[in-house]
């Protein structure tokens, strides 16, 4: 069986971290080729449902990148960015979702080697972790609840 | 006190101050019974007793409602915090409102103005029941697996009547994004991922703006215990930007704001 390759998607901003990973490209850095980036305006635009909606269609693994505090294109996409962030991890921290799939990071566009290295460590770090199975495994919960009690043995 | 209650909306009523009183009208199995009082003689059907749970507030955005303009409410603890988010939220403002509550000493309460209703929720209000601050404490306390596990099997039994919607008093939006189908947001059927998907959302829709007033828990035909996420949530918001839901006319919307020294220890 070939080993298991981590299905990472990225959702980046336009301004910073989307430059900061072209930057990566003309500088001829080598990364892991895991990744599959999506473009949004700003950190702002990235809503939650879109976080869910990637996992639903089989990622392992999310980065979700924008510029730092204090340089966004808007001015303050970033800072509400972090507010929802914040609390978004913490309702998904309490349902008991495995949060270390979702790496947020501040990437710049004079950033492109933090980049590779932070999509190198996520993919390290999804490999180890496996496929993402968490969702596909519920519409089987009433089984596996019976597996549990050792009832279908 | 029911009679002191009757008493006091029937001179309401007399001297113009309502045209529509919402209150209650009896106890159907442990649920009470809201009445939509429009004409003087009723007013003495109007009860209150302590399964008067409801949170009245939520007929506030009907439209039929909102075109008679001159209401009576009365409210418990959780109705009251809810007048005053709805209140922050300029929800509330085309209507005459009239806030009636009653007291521990079994006083009949009429508020004269926003400042006196937010004196009163302060002093008798609490923010949280202590039952679900419980059980969110013990969910704390799991491992992960074991909280993963807990909420899977509960939202399993979720048939996605949206009752915790219809219940919610800041649920107000016109067009949800449960009716959206342009993308398909959310699964119509109910299985338990699309189930999870709809809760994480209401959850976050939720956050900082929920008032735990317990009813989405209450109301759910699958007891699914929900008002412990929008607790946490609340809770969340609470250490990480301070402030609390529903004690102020202006209490603001803690992810509608920021501040640049916000806090956090996950972003690398």
């Amino acid at each position: 069986m070939s080993q298991f390759e981590p299905k990472i998607v990225a959702f980046v901003c336009n301004w910073c971290t989307y430059a900061g990973a072209d930057l990566a490209g003309t500088s001829r850095t080598n990364y892991e080729s895991n990744v599959r980036i999506i473009r949004f305006p700003c950190t702002g635009r990235i809503d939650f449902m879109l976080l869910l909606k990637a996992f639903q269609n089989g990622a392992d693994g999310i980065i979700v990148s924008g510029c730092h505090p204090n340089d966004c294109h808007y001015t303050s996409g970033n800072f509400h960015a972090r507010r929802r962030w914040i609390v978004f991890k913490s309702l998904l921290d309490f349902m008991g979702f495995p949060t270390e799939r979702i790496t947020f990071s501040w990437v710049s566009a004079a950033e492109g080697s933090k980049w590779a290295e932070l999509v190198d460590d996520v993919t390290d770090k999804i490999r180890h972790l496996g496929p993402f199975e968490d969702f596909n495994k519920l519409d089987y919960s009433l089984i596996n609840q019976l597996n549990d009690e050792g009832l279908t043995e | 006190m029911m009679k002191a209650l009757q008493n006091k909306v029937t001179e309401l009523f007399e001297n113009g101050t309502i045209t529509l009183m919402i209150g209650f009208r009896g106890v159907l199995d442990k649920f009470a019974i809201p009445v939509f009082i429009t004409e003087v003689s009723q007013a003495d059907q109007l009860i209150w007793t302590p399964a008067c749970l409801n949170n009245l507030s939520v007929y506030l955005h009907k439209s039929e409602v909102k075109q008679v303009g001159k209401i009576g409410i009365i409210g418990n603890a959780g109705t009251l915090r809810s007048l005053l988010q709805l209140i922050s939220e300029n929800q509330l403002k085309e209507l005459e409102l009239t806030i009636l509550t009653i007291n521990e000493q079994n006083e009949v309460i009429v508020f004269a103005s926003t400042e006196e209703l937010e004196v009163y929720v302060q002093a008798n209000c609490p923010a949280y029941n202590p039952e679900d601050q419980a059980l969110v404490d013990k969910l704390n306390a799991m491992t992960r697996e074991e909280r993963w596990k807990y909420w899977t099997g509960q939202l399993s039994a979720c048939v996605k009547c949206y009752a915790c919607r219809a219940v919610c008093p800041m649920c107000y939006c016109s067009v949800c994004t449960v009716e959206c189908n342009q993308p398909q947001w959310i699964k119509l059927s109910s299985e338990t991922e699309g189930n999870l998907e709809w809760h994480i959302m209401r959850a976050m829709h939720l956050a900082g703006r929920c008032i735990n007033c317990g009813e989405c828990g209450r109301i759910c035909p699958a007891g699914i215990p929900l008002q412990l996420l929008t607790v946490q949530m609340n809770q969340e918001i609470e250490r990480a930007f301070g402030g609390k839901t529903g004690f102020s006319a202006k209490s603001g919307y803690a992810l509608n704001t920021f501040k640049t020294e916000d806090k956090e220890t996950f972003i690398r």
